[in-house]
């Protein structure tokens, strides 16, 4: 690869080393953790539907499992390369750690694009991933499950071949499945109800009754719709929800002062958030640009849906009434506008705390799998909260204590807890 | 004089062909009367009298008025009669003869009295043919011992081969008739290579053209001609030769085939005749059927030339259908397509591009597909209307000023179009038209049709009309008399779009215009189900036989695409921007468009068009909520819906309830179902290699069947019109070319070009830098004039994982550009992937954008980095708020290069080329940009003028070298303003002319011609000033500066 530029690794190895230093840790744990523990590359030929061979180059990255087997997602990408495997190994191994479950960070991947390739040369290319590296990985090792452009379909495959060489059944050694296939239940509203547990418990910590607080919510898939239901269960009043809108191709937010009605927009909304604005509006909604949503007089905002939400040019526009920022999507807000935020007077849950339910929830699959037991969702969405919520006052009494932004205390906490494991076991 | 003189001739050759017909007719009676006779006579098993008996009807049979002729025989005592015999004045007899003695006689009478002809009512050949067969009974009653029998005569008899008994009556009756069979014994015994007949015709022709002999004098000399007498000998000598050669019985055989094969001759000589009336060639038709029992008993070179005959007359002349379309569609086939033709009886109409189209791929399939093929492949019951009907209706109500409509200014056109309409729904149709029209009614009953409309321009100049003519659905309810009306508003508003100005402006284009527009139609019962009260096929779309959409590239052009939606096919046909059919690829199925599930619902059918027979109307309703509704009852919902389910799609089962399921279009069943995705590839497959050129075939299915509803060149669908790559650009002009992955698509008037630099691109620090170049692309493609611009930049377009190898816009960021440009540079060793627009790619199809990558480091393309980043860059003018990415984002101004010109990207799919080049303005736009610049330099206070129009050629873009540039100028000043404006415009026409001159090579005097008007003008409308607020014609206002 060009040596210029921007390059995924190289910020993500930045990023721990300002960490380190706020750490002060010694150079043997930085030049460990700067640095996946091993890698994979290896090379998967395919029969093709024609007849014809093709070799597909996979990777796997096991960045650290002092803390317990890795874990991370398998990315189809053509662009694939192994410094941005690299960099998402090691963002998982800080994830698992903040999140507290016993797991290490682990990240892997083909370079292909599945649009050039037939059901049939998917599946064989995913068993043919599994058998270079039934080895290597396993409930025990290592643990993938589905990310860009790979679906429970692709884990499926994955599972059968790998408990075919093993001759016995794994279901933990992938997670993501289907419910019924071994899937949890409770896996769909994990994210979305994970950030409203930190949401609660912030508000606890600032004093206010979430019954007494507003929301601005930006986006309405997954995550927002489950977030917003669990956050007017609590009592809070959600008055603005954005969307992306299909037919304009540009999103909108859709405002009601006394509160949206979620199952209401629920019935008129397509399967990824879009909301129908004909019917929005016929039902009293108010149709605002889509980044109005981040300048209404509210408690609370969640960024639900897009990358790089709050920037350094909208940063200004948040309401002097807002107390909290709860991220619930990945990387929501700049580095540039987390600078401006953390001058302001308000609390803000990052990306990798407030959406750890998702990951807390794949770890919950595997130790189901493991007793070959499943819990009710109630109970998932239980063991969730606690987890959830100790993890929250982990990192709350570490920023009050030290006085430092949460998304700081988070990194602390995580790179801290990786660093005693792996010296824990005398390997530092 | 002329014209008189015209008349009289067409007249004559009329009379003399129907004459010729009318004695051929008679040949065929005669002829008929032998070969019953013969068969008779030489049937021993037949009892003497009532061979007789069975003679006579044949002698009745051969005359000229059967219905009134009686006859008998007598011999010596002995009376055979028809059962009508009687004896009236007007009676022909013959003797009957044995060696010169008479034994009785054959008579035959008339009942009515008849004209008066050769003798009395009989014809000459009458005469001939009663003498030749007394000849005949008189053998036969001496070989039967009606009369004392004499040996050697019996046995004579008993060894006449019935073959020689015909020739030797053909020879006394009808010598023209001998000639032909002669002539086919000619080429039957030279067809199987018979020595004796080689030296027969040698001699006939006995000149040896190889030899320079004295006789002849080179192949310009006539060839010598022999007498009536030579040519009676060689009949004599072939017959001759076919005895020594074929046995009796094959030469009999041989007669009865021809003889059956001479009954085609008035159809033969009906179909030549240009112009035949509708009705007469339908009867010759259908009396060709009763009485021969079709095609099978032609011979093989008639039959073609009836075949290409009746094709010219009834589809084209177009002389590469003819020949691809006689193989398929048979004299037989004509005899249901013409029962299923209604038009003028005395019209000479067509059927249209779209019906020829349609039959000819019907006839294909048929023949070449297997059987497994054709048990589920079917054809929409239709009914047609021959061209002529529209002019038949114009004139029958005094219409016929439509047809000038097309000469006037399209805004006319545009005005007059919806007054046209209905002028022509309130029109009456012909007595026989109506008619017609009922019984299309009462076939086509239950069902709704389409009407189609079936140019004939479509059909002979290769243009593409298609979406330009109307195609109406009914919805065919209710009684007759109001199905009646919705038919006949119908087919008038399909005649009124024939004279739509969009039509009009594209014949203008393509030359066209003066050609008569005749449209023919097409109905056709719409294939599907009802569920509730809809109807609509279950599913339905298009099929091209070259993909030119390929989002892969293991996908290629000639693998074919299929757009596919559940519903009316229209939604496939037509692009309609926000709703997605899906979209299979016929030989490699498994490839799919969209894989990843988001992308599957994303891009999936979420609109269906369906007719509402309650309504009767056409609406566009949510698929979902069919689908729910009706569910089990929905045809095939198993084969079009996935469940959405857990953010996964499976297919559906016995244990679904569509009522509560999230249902998503996908056609995963059906697109897995090998028998649907081979039975259309084949059908592409076949109709490509018979028709010779890429086909276009739109099908619907009912869930049992495939039906084809129409089938027509690829090249003639929307925006696919091939266009050769120009190979006279200047080097200097050429902006960059490419030789791999291209798709045809011809893009021009681009006015701009955004490359965002590969080398830029790849130099920026981070994530949020290359977020801005997706944002500064997003607000350009704001700007910038809206299809007008084309977007270049390195690798993949919409990159989301790793931005770093593409910009990472979405599709709403690029939705105005005219093409779409993936540039993959070599770095190091490696070239990067492109993405051939997956990320957005059906959106790009949807929206009709091109897609074009580009390998500048190949060898043999062009790729003009000056062009793109040597000129000025305009970005900051366009968006100041990011001319710090300046070094990254280049914006390209062509006019910048040459003066008023644009850019054009030709691309075609065929040869695997694109070349984009600059090119120079035409003479209209030279001309609006040089009185726009005039304007622009005109001191309006100085010399009082108010405003500035353009009119003439200049506004309507179709100026030439020659035209003069018409300018109406607003003047409210003085007489001495007056003329010092008019030195300054007589200045400004020197500057021009002698700038067109050093453009063009053309000198034109007065080139700017410059009329003043005045306020009063404009009040009184006089002169020119009336085109100032004119509809028609009207003056276009140039903006005058307005700083000076």
């Amino acid at each position: 690869m060009a040596e210029e530029g921007f390059n995924a690794y190289k910020m993500a190895q930045q990023q721990f080393d300002s960490i380190a230093d706020k750490l002060d840790l010694d150079k043997g744990t930085r030049e460990l953790l700067r640095k996946p523990l091993r890698e994979y590359h290896f090379t998967v030929p395919v029969k093709m539907d024609d007849g014809s061979v093709e070799v597909f180059q996979g990777f796997r990255v096991q960045h650290n499992d002092a803390r317990g087997p890795c874990k991370g997602g398998i990315r189809f990408h053509p662009q694939e390369t192994i410094d941005t495997v690299r960099a998402l190994a090691i963002w998982m191994t800080w994830k698992c750690a903040v999140a507290d479950i016993p797991l290490g960070g682990g990240k892997g991947g083909v370079i292909c694009d599945p649009h050039d390739l037939s059901d049939r040369e998917q599946e064989r290319l995913c068993r043919g991933w599994i058998r270079q590296l039934s080895k290597n990985i396993g409930p025990l090792e290592d643990i993938p499950a589905p990310d860009v452009m790979t679906s429970a379909q692709h884990m499926l495959w994955m599972m059968d071949e790998y408990e075919t060489i093993e001759g016995a059944k794994y279901p933990g050694v992938i997670t993501g499945k289907p419910v019924g296939m071994g899937g949890s239940l409770g896996r769909t509203e994990a994210t979305g109800y994970g950030v409203i547990f930190t949401t609660r418990e912030a508000l606890k910590e600032l004093g206010i009754k979430p019954e007494e607080t507003t929301a601005s919510v930006q986006g309405f898939g997954n995550v927002a719709q489950y977030a917003i239901e669990l956050y007017m269960e609590y009592g809070g009043k959600v008055v603005s929800v954005s969307c992306w809108d299909q037919e304009d191709s540009k999103p909108y937010s859709y405002y009601k002062e006394e509160g949206i009605d979620l199952e209401e927009l629920r019935s008129i909304t397509g399967r990824f958030g879009s909301i129908d604005k004909v019917k929005a509006e016929e039902l009293g909604y108010e149709r605002l640009p889509g980044e109005d949503w981040i300048k209404h007089d509210v408690d609370i905002l969640i960024p639900a849906a897009l990358e790089n939400a709050i920037t350094e040019d909208n940063v200004h526009e948040i309401s002097e009434t807002v107390k909290l920022i709860s991220c619930g999507a990945n990387g929501p807000i700049t580095p540039e506008a987390d600078e401006v935020l953390d001058e302001m007077d308000l609390l803000v849950i990052p990306d990798f705390l407030a959406n750890a339910g998702g990951v807390t929830c794949s770890y919950f699959e595997q130790v189901q799998n493991s007793n070959n037991y499943y819990w009710t969702k109630e109970e998932v969405l239980g063991k969730l909260d606690d987890k959830m919520t100790s993890a929250f006052y982990d990192v709350l009494n570490l920023a009050k204590r030290k006085d430092i932004p949460m998304r700081e205390a988070a990194y602390m906490i995580s790179i801290q807890r990786v660093a005693e494991a792996c010296k824990a076991r005398g390997w530092l | 004089m002329v014209k008189v003189n015209q008349d009289e001739k067409d007249r004559g050759i009329d009379a003399g062909e129907k004459k010729g017909v009318d004695e051929l007719q008679e040949r065929i009676k005669e002829l008929n009367c032998f070969y019953g006779i013969s068969n008779i006579i030489n049937d021993d098993s037949i009892p003497p009298k009532e061979a007789l008996e069975k003679v006579l009807e044949f002698i009745t049979d051969a005359w000229q008025y059967p219905d009134i002729t009686c006859a008998r025989i007598i011999v010596e005592q002995k009376e055979f009669r028809t059962d009508n015999y009687k004896e009236t004045p007007w009676t022909m007899s013959s003797p009957l003869m044995r060696n010169g003695d008479i034994i009785g006689k054959l008579e035959v009478c008339y009942l009515e009295k008849r004209p008066r002809m050769h003798e009395g009512p009989f014809l000459k050949d009458e005469r001939r043919l009663i003498n030749a067969v007394s000849d005949i009974i008189s053998k036969f009653v001496v070989s039967k011992e009606l009369v004392k029998p004499i040996e050697k005569e019996k046995k004579e008899i008993k060894d006449s081969k019935e073959w020689e008994v015909i020739i030797d009556l053909l020879m006394k009756t009808d010598p023209r008739t001998l000639l032909r069979i002669t002539r086919k014994m000619v080429y039957h015994l030279y067809r199987t290579q018979n020595k004796k007949i080689t030296e027969l015709l040698n001699t006939m022709c006995p000149l040896d053209r190889e030899k320079d002999t004295p006789t002849w004098c080179g192949i310009n000399m006539p060839n010598p001609r022999r007498d009536i007498e030579f040519l009676n000998m060689v009949q004599k000598r072939v017959f001759d030769v076919a005895r020594d050669s074929l046995s009796s019985e094959e030469i009999s055989e041989l007669f009865h085939r021809w003889m059956r094969e001479d009954k085609a001759r008035p159809l033969l000589l009906k179909s030549q005749k240009v112009g035949i009336p509708f009705v007469e060639i339908t009867d010759e038709l259908n009396r060709f059927y009763e009485t021969t029992g079709g095609e099978e008993n032609l011979a093989p070179e008639d039959s073609i030339s009836i075949r290409s005959a009746l094709l010219s007359r009834f589809f084209t002349d177009r002389l590469e259908f003819i020949n691809i379309a006689k193989k398929f569609i048979t004299v037989d086939e004509f005899v249901p397509l013409l029962k299923h033709t209604i038009g003028p009886a005395q019209g000479a109409g067509k059927l249209g591009g779209k019906t020829s189209g349609f039959y000819l791929a019907k006839r294909i399939l048929e023949e070449k597909m297997d059987d497994d093929v054709l048990e589920n492949l079917n054809f929409p019951q239709g009914w047609y209307i021959t061209s002529d009907t529209l002019m038949d209706l114009i004139q029958y109500n005094d219409l016929d000023e439509v047809i000038h409509l097309k000469y006037m200014d399209p805004d006319e056109i545009r005005q007059e179009q919806p007054f046209l309409e209905q002028i022509f729904k309130n029109a009456i149709f012909t007595q026989e038209i109506i008619d017609g029209l009922k019984r299309i009614l009462r076939d086509l009953e239950g069902a709704p049709l389409i009407v189609r409309s079936s140019s004939l321009l479509e059909d002979s100049f290769g243009a593409a009309f298609s979406g330009k003519y109307k195609s109406l659905f009914l919805s065919n309810q209710g009684t007759l008399e109001e199905r009646l009306n919705e038919l006949t508003d119908a087919i008038a508003e399909v005649y009124a779009s024939t004279l739509g100005p969009d039509p009009i402006q594209y014949r203008k284009e393509k030359g066209l215009l003066d050609v008569n527009e005749q449209m023919g139609i097409l109905i056709q019962k719409v294939v599907g189900n009802r569920v509730g009260p809809y109807y609509f096929p279950a599913y339905a779309g298009v099929a091209f036989s070259r993909n030119e959409f390929r989002w892969s590239p293991r996908i290629r052009r000639e693998d074919g695409i299929i757009r596919l939606v559940t519903g009316l096919g229209t939604r496939a046909v037509d692009r309609v921007g926000n709703d997605y059919p899906t979209l299979v690829s016929p030989k490699r199925p498994e490839l799919k468009v969209n894989q990843i599930v988001e992308e599957k619902v994303k891009y999936s059918q979420k609109y269906m068009d369906v007719i509402n027979l309650e309504k009767g109307i056409i609406e566009t309703v949510e698929v979902e909520g069919i689908l729910k509704e009706y569910g089990e009852e929905y045809p095939e919902i198993r084969d079009i819906v996935s469940i959405y389910e857990d953010g996964e799609l499976k297919d559906p089962n016995i244990l679904t309830d569509y009522g509560k399921s999230d249902l998503v279009v996908t056609f995963s069943r059906l697109v897995d179902n090998k028998h649907f995705i081979s039975t259309m590839r084949r059908i592409l497959y076949t109709l490509e290699e018979n028709m010779g050129f890429p086909v276009d075939v739109e099908f619907a299915s009912d869930g049992e069947d495939i039906y084809i509803l129409q089938c027509r060149p690829q090249s003639q669908a929307q925006k696919m019109e091939r266009v050769p790559i120009p190979d006279n650009i200047p080097k200097p002009r050429q902006v960059f070319s490419a030789n791999r992955y291209v798709t045809t698509s011809y893009v021009k008037n681009i006015e701009y070009i955004v490359y965002v630099t590969p080398e830029g691109y790849q130099k920026l620090e981070s994530k949020e830098k290359m977020r801005r170049v997706a944002r500064t692309v997003s607000c350009l493609n704001e700007k910038l004039p809206r299809r007008n611009f084309i977007l270049m930049g390195p690798g993949r377009w919409g990159s989301r994982g790793d931005i770093k190898l593409g910009v990472p816009v979405i599709y709403r960021d690029i939705n105005n550009t005219a093409l779409l440009v993936e540039i993959a540079k070599e770095k190091g060793d490696y070239v990067p992937e492109l993405s051939f627009g997956t990320h957005f790619f059906q959106d790009l199809v949807e929206a009709n954008i091109s897609y074009l990558p580009l390998y500048p480091d190949d060898d043999n393309v062009v790729f003009n980095e000056q062009i793109l980043t040597g000129s000025s860059n305009h970005l900051s003018e366009l968006t100041p708020e990011f001319s710090d990415m300046e070094d990254v984002v280049k914006v390209t101004r062509i006019c910048d290069f040459v003066d008023g010109g644009t850019l054009e990207v030709v691309m075609d799919g065929e040869a695997n080329e694109a070349l984009a080049y600059l090119k120079p303005p035409d003479h209209s736009l030279w001309r609006m940009n040089v009185v726009e610049k005039i304007a622009e330099e005109l001191d309006a206070d100085l010399y009082g003028v108010e405003a500035m129009y353009v009119l003439g050629s200049t506004k309507d873009y179709t100026a030439g070298p020659r035209s003069d540039i018409d300018v109406l100028v607003h003047f409210r000043g003085s007489e001495e303003q007056k003329e010092k404006l008019l030195n300054w415009f007589a200045e400004k026409n020197k500057e021009l002319e002698k700038k067109n001159e050093e453009r063009t090579g053309c000198s034109v005097q007065d080139l700017l011609d410059v009329h003043l008007i005045t306020d009063e003008d404009i009040e009184k409308k006089t002169s020119w000033a009336c085109h100032i607020d004119s509809p028609y014609n009207s003056a276009r206002e140039v903006p005058l500066s307005t700083d000076k």
